[in-house]
């Protein structure tokens, strides 16, 4: 691999995009394949069997080629809402994870960059930081403020939004009545029921790092899940 | 959703180059029967035997550095190895979970 294309390779890892790296086994020349930029002309003969391994996103050989794909993808998305302490050890453990975590909390003294380093933290009420970030089918959003006035508004645009995961932290009792107030703003029952509340899988810990660390497994089946 | 986690080796790949180390990457490209580490796993090693990353659960690693520093004294660029079963009772390496992977050797260069 050369080394102009192993910088190329950290730049577009870095702007979150979504390639493939082509490596020809007969005589180790490396190719970016990205699907918005024209094919290299030394792969023009393979396009079509390229662009079915780059869909199918596996690593691996390229059907009748000597061409070894590798995928690289986006970052799955992630809106904490809450910057407390499960969110800090939250944001500790997903470092080696590839997510991409925006953390909102209207509450400055949370919301600060001391208990946050290096973290994208938005300090102001879900409904303006709604505005800076979209969230969509590919994010997940997790309440971990068991504040009302803060949780239920980004549930509900998660909802909207159809997230593929959401969670709110509380127990069975909090959730209860979170759906009931979700009820009497128009949310029908199986939109409700799909959200995970009380949060994360249950194995018996209760600390603020276990409790993270839940979440994160119960965040991690829901990307993996078919 | 596909997802994969954050792999970080290229960037300290990147780092070694800039430290003015010789790096070749290390790539599982095939996979037969049951492997620790899936196709795309990926190990990077430099001329001091420094290395990062993994392509088995540990049972190759140690001949790919070996492979890896004799490659960066000759000329050809990259390499193809495959390794199989090992023999228990023979002083060699191989995959003790009875499968089999071949690996793609290449050199970082300018």
């Amino acid at each position: 691999m050369k080394i102009d294309l192993l910088s190329k390779v950290i730049e577009l890892k870095s702007k979150k995009k979504e390639f493939s790296i082509i490596t020809d086994l007969q005589t180790a020349k490396n190719y970016v394949y990205d699907p918005n930029c024209k094919l290299d002309k030394d792969l023009e003969d393979f396009k079509i069997n390229i662009k079915e391994s780059f869909t199918n996103r596996k690593d691996g050989m390229i059907k009748d080629t000597n061409l070894f794909i590798k995928n690289y993808y986006r970052p799955i998305q992630v809106v904490i809402v809450g910057a407390v302490h499960i969110a800090q050890y939250f944001v500790e453990f997903a470092k080696n994870l590839n997510i991409e975590i925006n953390i909102i909390d209207p509450r400055g003294y949370f919301a600060s960059e001391k208990r946050f380093p290096d973290t994208n933290i938005i300090n102001q009420w879900p409904k303006d930081a709604f505005k800076k970030i979209s969230l969509n089918e590919r994010t997940a959003l997790i309440a971990l403020t068991h504040d009302p006035k803060i949780d239920d508004p980004a549930i509900q645009e998660a909802l909207k939004r159809k997230c593929f995961y959401i969670g709110a932290l509380g127990s069975k009792n909090t959730h209860k009545n979170r759906c009931e107030r979700l009820k009497e703003n128009g949310f029908k029952d199986d939109e409700i029921q799909k959200i995970f509340g009380p949060i994360g899988i249950k194995f018996g810990g209760r600390s603020a790092p276990e409790i993270a660390l839940s979440i994160i497994f119960q965040l991690m089946t829901e990307i993996y899940r078919k | 959703m596909k997802n994969s986690f954050d792999e970080k080796i290229l960037d300290e790949a990147h780092q070694w180059i800039q430290q003015k180390r010789n790096v070749v990457l290390a790539t599982v490209i095939q996979t037969w029967g049951s492997s620790p580490r899936p196709i795309g796993s990926r190990m990077i090693i430099n001329d001091k035997g420094d290395f990062s990353g993994s392509v088995s659960g540990g049972c190759v690693e140690g001949d790919v550095v070996r492979q890896s520093i004799e490659l960066l004294s000759k000329p050809e660029n990259f390499k193809k190895i495959e390794y199989k079963v090992s023999n228990e009772s023979a002083w060699e390496v191989g995959l003790a979970c009875g499968g089999e992977i071949a690996i793609f050797l290449e050199k970082i260069h300018y």
